[in-house]
């Protein structure tokens, strides 16, 4: 008897070594890492994971829409760091804007998806953030190489950077110089920028010159949202001026976050733009300069780069949003990384993940993506040599000089949805006055605040 | 050979019986219906959001009656209400034509069916082209000198639920005239012949014989487009205007939407879920008080 209880124990013991030299081995326990998950990675050279391992990355991404040719990139840039790394498989699941969000919810609330994930910068990322679905992207990358790395400002939370840029688009107006000339009218110089009423007055020459000033496209709301974020920004100091509405602490009827509907408002009555805004969506209104519809029209860097294919180029314009704020953001830029890659919770690689990311940012690839997209990649290694067209030159300028701001991103999803979209939707079909749509955002704020206590204690809470 | 002598059920067994037999399908609707509902209402009585748990709570169904936008979705659908007896009346007269068989009766039929069947979302894709200010129509009007009154249907708060309407009895008519023209050929000719032989006019003759006739398939028509028009339009919102502009044609199935995948607040969703039930189940009973009147 003595003999099978002392053959059990030294069975048992056994048993316990062996399991925890296993346990030792074994993964990282999800939100809690190890030491050796410390950031080792330099620039396209992966290091954590050891050769014999068989690592997979499931990779979801949204970015084609921003930056046509963003796809083929990645695949490429998959298959090239697959052929660096034999032991890795990396699958990329293109995602559909419309469900970019909720599809990353659902994945957070199972604990299961993919290892990087995109989504939009600040709120949306912020969102996932508080909800403990990440882990920081600075844990990761080192900071030498990070440092390179642009617009990190608009993911940075609690000194972490929690989603990694790819790229930067900003936003300008995109004009038809020959019927600026026509109508008599003289563009600003690159390092010039218009007052409102200087762009107001313009608009009445091209309109009595017969031509449509601006195209605008508004049925599904984002032609506001993009006023919004550039006229919307120079009543205000800060984006934390912002926050304080959100939170209930200052009003959005106050004129500093909303009094640029009545320059909107003034737009639409005096006729300068098309007739049909709200009859098509906003990117819709996207080629009306290079059909030769209309003189002036939004640009982002795609549009941009489309627009000089589609017509001379020697024709093609463009210029910052007008001046019209006095607030301290009336000069920043508004370009942004759009979208963010971020390092989820649950996954099982998340050095590999960043090795991944930062191989993006390696030269080789930085270079590819331009080739790919004409878009400038955010990273300041980039070599704006490359970039030979004097517009799609001076974009970039713009677009990496200074602090850039996207207000939409400093918002609550809701409230923009509530708010931000059906504001500007009211003073384009005219169903309502500068003030009514002052109201509409103010309702918003209120019915988010009321209905999402938790995450209107994360935005009270957040120090900007 | 021996013969197994009758014996009686016990009375239990006899009892039970079909309630046995109903059990399986029971079980099923059970799962399939009962326990989704019994979910919806349990959430509608959380505070779900995207950031924390569940708290128990009757505030969903207090922010949703305090919101003037699910008011303008129940306004809304109360306007699309009105195609009802519009999509009736127009429902008849052409099932009524059909019947008499006017020369190409057939190809009519055909053409007036077809649109029932096209998916909503190729619908109200087709009418966002038609009704733009550069579409079709606004064409048509202008190239026959009525450029005036040409406007955006659907992106005017004004006009934006009446275009829709129009899309909808586009689309829903043809199951009413296939209804109502399933029942005409089912009456007895004989008399609709009487009546004529009794010096009946047309008018007369389908007023006072054949439309009293058609009583039965009517009411079913308009209780069940009572109930799409409440609980059945998110398809024609989402595609043609998304609710816009600015809130003029959201309906309270958009409302839903829009809380329970866009702004995740399910526990809102739920809310409005809740009330969408409770006004389409009236409308059920409704119905089948009217057929219980009607046999009796």
């Amino acid at each position: 008897m003595k003999t099978t209880a002392l053959r059990l124990m030294t069975l048992l013991l056994v048993l316990t070594f062996l399991v925890s030299a296993c346990a030792k081995a074994t993964n990282v326990t999800p939100g809690a890492f190890p030491v050796e998950a410390k950031p080792t990675a330099t620039q396209g050279m992966p290091t954590a994971a050891p050769p014999e391992e068989k690592i997979e990355l499931t990779v979801w991404y949204w970015g084609d829409p921003d930056a046509p040719g963003a796809d083929k990139w990645l695949a490429e840039t998959a298959d090239k760091y697959m052929a660096m790394k034999p032991n890795l498989k990396i699958t990329i699941v293109t995602q559909d804007g419309s469900t970019l969000f909720s599809a990353l919810q659902t994945a957070a609330s199972s604990n299961s998806g993919p290892d990087i994930a995109s989504q939009w910068a600040t709120g949306p990322v912020l969102s996932f953030v508080w909800s403990n679905a990440l882990v920081p992207v600075s844990d990761f990358v080192p900071a030498d190489e990070l440092k390179h790395w642009l617009n990190l400002n608009e993911n940075t939370y609690n000194g972490k950077v929690w989603g990694a840029s790819l790229y930067i688009v900003g936003v300008y107006f995109i004009y038809n110089k020959d019927m600026f000339q026509t109508a008599g009218v003289t563009p600003p110089g690159p390092n010039e920028r218009w007052s409102w009423d200087q762009f107001m007055a313009a608009c009445e020459k091209l309109k009595a010159s017969g031509v449509v000033p601006f195209a605008l496209g508004d049925s599904d709301g984002y032609g506001g949202a993009w006023f919004f974020s550039t006229l919307g920004m120079q009543g205000l100091d800060s984006t934390d001026e912002l926050r304080q509405a959100v939170i209930g602490k200052a009003s959005f009827k106050d004129a500093k976050y909303t009094g640029f509907y009545k320059l909107l408002d003034d737009m639409v009555k005096k006729g300068y733009l098309n007739s049909d805004v709200m009859s098509i969506q906003h990117a819709q209104a996207f080629v009306r300069v290079s059909q030769g519809t209309a003189a002036m029209q939004w640009g982002i860097d795609g549009v941009i780069k489309q627009t000089l294919k589609d017509m001379d180029p020697a024709k093609v314009g463009v210029m910052r949003v007008p001046k019209w704020g006095t607030g301290k953001m009336a000069d920043y830029g508004d370009a942004t990384q759009s979208t963010s890659y971020l390092i989820t919770k649950w996954s099982k690689h998340p050095q590999e993940a960043a090795d991944f990311i930062a191989f993006w940012h390696s030269q080789e690839r930085l270079n590819a993506w331009y080739a790919a997209t004409g878009v400038v990649p955010a990273d300041d290694r980039f070599d704006i040599n490359l970039v030979t067209d004097p517009v799609m030159k001076q974009v970039i300028t713009w677009n990496i000089t200074g602090t850039q701001v996207w207000l939409e991103n400093w918002i609550p999803g809701q409230v923009d949805g509530d708010g931000d979209l059906p504001a500007g939707q009211l003073i384009f079909s005219q169903g309502g006055t500068p003030d009514a749509a002052a109201d509409i955002w103010e309702r918003a704020a209120d019915s988010w605040r009321k209905q999402n206590p938790k995450e209107l204690e994360n935005w009270t809470n957040w120090q900007q | 050979m021996a013969v197994k002598p009758f014996t009686r059920q016990p009375k239990l067994f006899r009892t039970l019986e079909p309630y046995l037999y109903l059990a399986p399908a029971t079980l099923f609707l059970i799962v399939v219906f009962f326990y989704p509902i019994v979910q919806v209402i349990r959430l509608s009585f959380m505070q779900m959001e995207a950031v924390g748990g569940p708290i128990v709570s009757l505030g969903n169904y207090q922010l949703v009656f305090e919101d003037p936008v699910f008011w303008r979705g129940v306004k809304n659908n109360g306007e699309l209400l009105l195609t009802v007896p519009i999509m009736t009346v127009l429902g008849l007269i052409l099932a009524i034509l059909l019947f008499e068989r006017v020369v190409g009766w057939k190809i009519y039929r055909t053409m007036i069916f077809m649109p029932s069947i096209l998916a909503v979302p190729t619908v109200g894709l087709a009418f966002v082209y038609l009704l733009g200010m550069n579409g079709i129509l606004n064409t048509l009007l202008r190239g026959i000198g009525l450029g005036a009154i040409t406007r955006e249907w659907i992106g005017n708060a004004t006009w934006v639920i009446p275009a829709i309407g129009l899309v909808i009895i586009y689309r829903e008519v043809g199951f009413g005239v296939i209804l109502f023209l399933a029942r005409l050929m089912s009456l007895d000719q004989e008399i609709l012949e009487a009546a004529e032989i009794d010096g009946a006019n047309w008018w007369q003759k389908h007023t006072y014989v054949t439309i009293p006739q058609l009583g039965a398939v009517i009411e079913f028509f308009v209780i069940v487009e009572f109930i799409t028009m409440l609980s059945w339009v998110f398809g024609y919102v989402y595609t043609m205007t998304s609710g816009g502009p600015s809130f003029a044609s959201t309906v309270m199935e958009f409302y839903i939407w829009k809380h329970a995948f866009a702004f995740r607040t399910p526990g809102m969703a739920a809310a409005v879920a809740v009330i969408l039930l409770i006004i389409t189940t009236v409308f059920i009973f409704l119905q089948l008080r009217i057929r219980h009147q009607r046999l009796d």
